[in-house]
């Protein structure tokens, strides 16, 4: 049972570490493996720098890694959202945005880009944004008597339609300059991505506390009159479903503005490669977000650079091919 | 590399331990993360201090050699203070003077390649507020990078940024020399043609959508001196977006027009088919180079001579009438 | 061993009167069939008695304890529902869906171990679908999912058994050994109650009978006394032949 587990996932955490060493060796400046090789050794060993490496420090320390880190951080938290997601709402297609999150989180992080303040004003709101849009569809839902997940689910797409309005509106009234931040954030960026630190915390801490919520989920995945006669409490259930994959999601949005796709097709894919036991499939998640996200992240930086790319344009370019060929594969 | 090290204000790596480097390290990230950045120098003579559009007061120990400037404006600028030769990094679109074009391009100035502009070492960077991403440069002084940010709103604006970037890149003699004929030009064309018979105008910015511009913008302080009255100048929007119908009930007797290019003149040819506009009867549609007018750049003096003399004429067509 | 107890129970069928209050008692060992047309409430009456539907008034008792008052993982360990409609949301192996009848008797960080393995794999066996393991549920035949659900419910090895038409989709073969197999468990102890819609089935498996009414009106006791033809061709609504086979009666419906 643990080598079924452990198997794939040593795989992942492999591919992971591979990954993170291209996204250190890889960018705009030109630094050698061998300059990248003693910046790590150097940070860890914690050697007095000279002169000559310290343009090379600043690069992998300061600019290469907190990125990739927050890359993995953020492409675990969007994918393991999704996977809960699609547990709750039973739906294969379910992505970590489908309840309107995202939408509420761009709000607030688009009032404080038009509002002219900086980036921490800008996280602190959209995260802000991201809470009200999880409370007002919870608030609906919950008020309304009879609660199935179709009923959270139409609710979240109309409250997602209504964020999607407000979004359209202020960026037809805000000033011309203030355009292209506005639609980089909401296409996804990393560019400016520095800490890292409460993200992969955040990204832990769920793997290992749903971990013992793994069979539960596999039997809820089954019907909930199924699950509750097997002894699952469901209602308490898909609520805590619900507010982690909230939180995961609210905390990816507020790194990283609206990064799509991930969260919908990493979940499927493994779900194709791994089968269908949560407990696999959500460490999995994690891993194979992360990677796939640092991996477009670097791609998004370095392809045409210096012009940047957002990097959800690069995770759609990459993922559909992928996923297409992992579903023609599977028939 | 050596003198990056010298300019090196906040950041300095030369001979801390690693405790010490770590306990500064911290105060330094403490005191990013306050939002206030604090450049000042206390009353060092050996430092040359501005105060920049945000109203901070960056400081350098010596002239900046390593410049980066992060919209083809600030490029503009700094190449007029005479600091031309100091620029080591632009954004895309710096294309004047030709010889910027030459020079190392760090992305654009709504993303910048952070790695690519630290690798180039810059000792000054100059940031535009507005239309520079917040998060980036923040990043950038976080990494003890100085950062100056202009915006010139108004003409002295634009002469009192060259004066600045002249006195931080030491090259003071050619800057003021750039900056005072710029306010005497631009005082000389007011002079010249504000009190003359007001010319409504309407400038376009843009056509899908249709923008212009209000009284306050730059452009619409040129008109004001060329004597012409901006039909959308009341409105509360710095770049307006209005559509066809506001403009045929403005009714302006001169439309001016930049065009996607420095020769294109399609945009007003669209208003051709609207035969009641008196712009159109009287045949004052106008085309100036975008580049001349819309940049805050000395070249503005080109840019509003040709303005002030195509609504000079726009004004002898109706005194013919 | 345990006992299922209704106290003047009033199932909850949305739209209609409340019918008779049952006071049952179902005793280890017995087989219950419960009768009754379309609509009749037999599956409503099924997911009282689990549980899993609130009743209209009235309670229910699982070993002497109130069924609400006792936590889902309790109830589970107890009684084993067999469905009559399941989900395919996402796809599983029949071992997988077998194994999950364990799930109320493993705590949160444990695996499922050998032992678990096990018993999954000789449920598999006696509902004859073992030959099938690795295969995608969504790719059986009607008949084989029936018995992977059944199989599932033999995992987790409740000491009640409420199964919801069982024999559906069955062909005769696995439908006398599905029969069969309750019978075996209420032999060993367990109790069961099915809700059948096949007459003679109840008629030669079961040993008690509740028959349900379309109008909530009910009647039970033991099966030689419920199985009077005027009470069956009014629940029915439908003129019945009697015939004896082998010592028990046989039902035809026939023309009018």
């Amino acid at each position: 049972m643990l080598v079924r587990l452990g198997f794939p996932l040593g795989l992942l955490l492999l591919a992971a570490l591979a990954s993170l060493i291209i996204a250190l060796g890889i960018g705009s400046a030109q630094l050698s493996p061998g300059q990248v090789w003693q910046v790590v050794l150097g940070h860890l060993g914690d050697i007095g720098q000279d002169e000559g490496n310290a343009l090379a420090r600043t690069m992998v320390l300061e600019l290469r890694l907190p990125r990739a880190l927050s890359a993995f951080a953020v492409g675990g938290l969007l994918a393991v959202a999704g996977a809960l997601m699609q547990v709750l709402l039973r739906n294969p297609l379910a992505d970590p945005y489908v309840l309107g999150l995202s939408g509420g989180a761009s709000i607030g992080a688009l009032a404080a880009m038009l509002g002219g303040l900086g980036g921490l004003a800008i996280s602190g709101s959209a995260f802000g944004g991201a809470l009200v849009s999880t409370l007002l569809v919870f608030g609906l839902v919950h008020g309304s008597g009879s609660w199935t997940p179709s009923r959270l689910l139409l609710t979240g797409v109309v409250v997602a339609a209504g964020w999607g309005a407000v979004i359209t509106l202020m960026l037809a009234l805000s000033p011309a300059e203030r355009l292209p931040g506005m639609l980089y954030w909401l296409m996804g960026d990393l560019s400016y991505a520095r800490a890292p630190w409460s993200p992969l915390l955040l990204l832990l801490a769920t793997c290992v506390i749903v971990m013992p919520l793994g069979r539960s989920l596999n039997v809820l995945a089954r019907g909930p009159q199924q699950a509750a006669a097997l002894g699952v409490a469901v209602r308490p259930l898909e609520w805590c479903i619900y507010i982690v994959a909230s939180l995961l999601t609210a905390a990816a949005v507020t790194t990283a503005g609206s990064i799509g796709f991930v969260g919908l097709v990493v979940p499927h894919m493994l779900r194709l490669l791994l089968g269908n036991d949560q407990r696999l499939i959500l460490p999995a998640c994690a891993l194979a977000g992360g990677t796939l996200l640092m991996l477009a992240d670097t791609l998004a930086r370095t392809m045409i650079a210096p012009e940047q790319l957002p990097v959800g344009v690069i995770t759609a370019l990459l993922g559909v091919p992928t996923f297409l060929f992992l579903l023609y594969r599977s028939r | 590399m050596a003198n990056k090290t010298a300019n090196q204000t906040l950041f300095k790596h030369r001979g801390a331990t690693g405790p010490a480097l770590l306990l500064s390290r911290l105060i330094l990230s403490l005191s990013m993360l306050s939002g206030v950045v604090s450049n000042a120098v206390l009353a060092d003579d050996h430092s040359r201090c501005e105060m920049d559009d945000r109203s901070r007061k960056v400081c350098l120990y010596t002239p900046a050699q390593r410049i980066a400037t992060l919209s083809p404006g600030a490029t503009e600028l700094t190449y007029a203070a005479g600091a031309g030769d100091q620029v080591v990094a632009v954004v895309s679109y710096s294309d004047y003077p030709p010889e910027a074009k030459d020079v190392v391009s760090v992305g654009s100035h709504t993303r910048i390649d952070l790695e690519a502009l630290v690798g180039l070492a810059p000792d000054l960077v100059i940031g535009w507020v507005t239309g520079n991403p917040a998060e980036q440069l923040e990043t950038l002084e976080a990494l003890g990078m100085p950062v100056f940010y202009i915006e010139p709103r108004n003409f002295e604006g634009v002469a009192s940024a060259i004066e600045r970037l002249a006195r931080l890149a030491g090259t003071e003699s050619a800057g003021q020399a750039v900056a005072d004929n710029f306010r005497l030009r631009m005082a000389e064309l007011a002079a010249q043609y504000r009190d003359r018979e007001p010319v409504r105008t309407f400038y376009q910015v843009w056509d899908e959508p249709l923008m212009s511009v209000n009284d306050a913008h730059l452009i619409g302080q040129v008109i004001e001196i060329c004597g012409g009255v901006n039909v959308f100048g009341e409105q509360a929007r710095l770049v307006p977006r209005i559509d066809d119908e506001a403009v045929l009930a403005a009714n302006p007797e001169a439309i001016v027009a930049g065009g996607m290019g420095e020769e294109n003149r399609h945009w007003l040819t669209h208003w051709e088919q609207y035969s009641n506009l008196t712009a159109v009867a009287d045949d004052n549609l106008f085309f100036v180079p975008p580049s001349l007018i819309q940049r805050p750049t000395p070249r503005l003096m080109e840019g509003s001579q040709i303005l002030c003399e195509k609504l000079d004429i726009a004004r002898q067509r109706r005194e013919r009438d | 061993m345990s006992r299922l107890v209704t106290q003047d129970l009033i199932i909850n069928v949305p739209g209609r009167g409340d019918g008779t209050a049952l006071n049952i008692a179902i005793e280890p060992g017995q087989v219950w069939g419960v009768l009754g047309p379309n609509g009749a409430g037999k599956t409503t009456l099924l997911h009282t008695l689990a549980g899993l539907n609130a009743p209209r008034s009235g309670q229910v008792l699982l070993g002497e304890q109130p069924l609400e008052t006792l936590s889902r993982r309790q109830v589970a360990q107890m009684l084993g529902v067999v469905f009559q409609e399941r989900l395919d949301g996402f796809p599983a192996t029949v071992l997988e869906t077998a194994l999950i009848g364990r799930h109320p008797y493993l705590s949160p960080w444990q695996m499922e171990g050998a032992d678990d393995y096990a018993q999954a794999e000789a449920a598999l066996e006696r509902l004859d679908v073992a030959h099938l393991r690795d295969r995608l549920v969504s790719t059986l035949s009607g008949g084989e999912r029936q018995r992977v659900a059944m199989a599932t419910v033999l995992t987790q090895a409740p000491s009640i058994w409420l199964a919801d038409e069982p024999t559906n989709h069955l062909d005769l073969h696995h439908q006398s050994a599905v029969m069969a197999l309750m019978a075996q468990q209420a032999a060993q102890g367990s109790t069961v109650m099915m809700c059948l819609h096949d007459l003679n089935l109840a008629a030669r498996w079961c040993d008690h009978l509740l028959l349900l009414y379309p109008s909530g009106e009910a009647c039970w006791g033991a099966r030689d006394s419920m199985l009077v033809p005027s009470a069956l061709e009014r629940l029915y609504h439908q003129r019945l032949a009697v015939v004896e086979v082998e010592g028990a009666p046989v039902f035809v419906p026939i023309k009018e």
